[in-house]
């Protein structure tokens, strides 16, 4: 397959923003950076990127936030996806790998900002496992599951769809 | 006591909460979590006694029974929120440190590769001039890790 025929899909959890990459992703990390942590509400930020000119918004527009003069993060001003980082001088962007509809192809091959890695990081898999939300309440995941508002995995014509 | 509530906020510094007491501290694996966080899951945990103290997080109702809270202006996500519960992002905490998770969620949901994380590789060492060199130039915009009087700074980003 030529790098042209590339589509690689993804989009914020309400669907009103959604992009296409037209490239096959590279350097797949993470960050724990301060600055990661704090966009992303968490320990670390999932990234992977593609040349700028080979990412299109398919829907919607990014929203923004000059997250220090060398760079900037676009999310969805509707629903607060991350999304986006870029550095804008470089001719680069990166996505979150789970804003990604298929994150589960973009295992991250390598750990950046490690001076930000929270001290307990390392410990993360061996917590136990809850059972899931399904187990555990299935008349409320049943509730969630028949009217999530999430976007699917996948580009619509349309969205929101007609209620249901 | 004043001095040990917790603190936090989205990276701009528009929205700040206040939390006096966290209850448990966990990651969820599920597909929701994931999207909403961008990210392989999200870490959350329950906060008690939760005021905010500088604007009001904006809101996506992920589906009839959740909400979750963001900043409207650089989109952190800040929130989990059902009517028995509101569970706050760990890393929007000034001090995330105080609240390591102790359990996982939705396990089954967990990416294959989220496991073998913390023993990936560093940074590729031909790497490191150009990350030093890009810190020395930075001029930073995001909200300290501790309330603050006035933001953004009066004198502007990097005095």
């Amino acid at each position: 397959m030529s790098e042209t025929e590339v589509r690689i899909t993804g989009g914020c959890q309400c669907g009103a923003v959604r992009y296409a990459l037209h490239a096959a992703l590279s350097n797949p990390h993470i960050c724990h950076c301060r600055m990661c942590q704090k966009a992303f509400g968490s320990f670390f930020a999932p990234l992977a990127g593609v040349p700028i000119d080979r990412f299109e918004v398919t829907r919607g527009t990014l929203a923004v936030f000059r997250s220090s003069d060398p760079t900037e993060r676009g999310f969805c001003r509707d629903c607060g996806t991350p999304l986006t980082f870029r550095h804008v001088e470089a001719p680069r962007i990166s996505v979150s790998i789970g804003s990604l509809d298929e994150p589960e192809k973009v295992p991250p091959t390598h750990q950046y900002g490690i001076e930000g890695r929270l001290a307990w990081f390392g410990t993360l898999p061996t917590l136990p496992g809850e059972t899931s939300t399904e187990e555990d309440v299935p008349e409320a995941a049943a509730r969630i599951a028949a009217t999530n508002h999430q976007h699917p995995d996948h580009d619509t014509e349309a969205w929101p769809e007609a209620r249901r | 006591m004043t001095g040990t509530a917790f603190t936090g906020g989205c990276q701009c510094g528009a929205v700040r909460f206040r939390a006096e007491r966290l209850g448990r501290a966990s990651v969820c694996h599920c597909r929701m979590c994931q999207k909403a966080f961008g990210a392989f899951y999200a870490p959350l945990v329950s906060a008690f006694g939760l005021t905010w103290t500088r604007g009001e997080p904006a809101h996506f109702a992920s589906s009839n029974l959740v909400r979750r809270g963001f900043c409207a202006a650089c989109g952190t996500p800040l929130t989990y929120e059902r009517d028995d519960v509101t569970e706050i992002a760990i890393g929007a905490l000034d001090d995330p440190t105080r609240a390591a998770p102790v359990i996982e969620v939705n396990p089954a949901d967990k990416l294959p590769f989220v496991d073998g994380i913390p023993l990936l590789p560093m940074q590729p060492p031909e790497e490191a001039p150009a990350a030093a060199d890009f810190k020395a130039r930075v001029v930073n915009h995001q909200h300290p890790d501790h309330d603050t009087q006035a933001w953004p700074p009066a004198a502007g980003f990097g005095s």
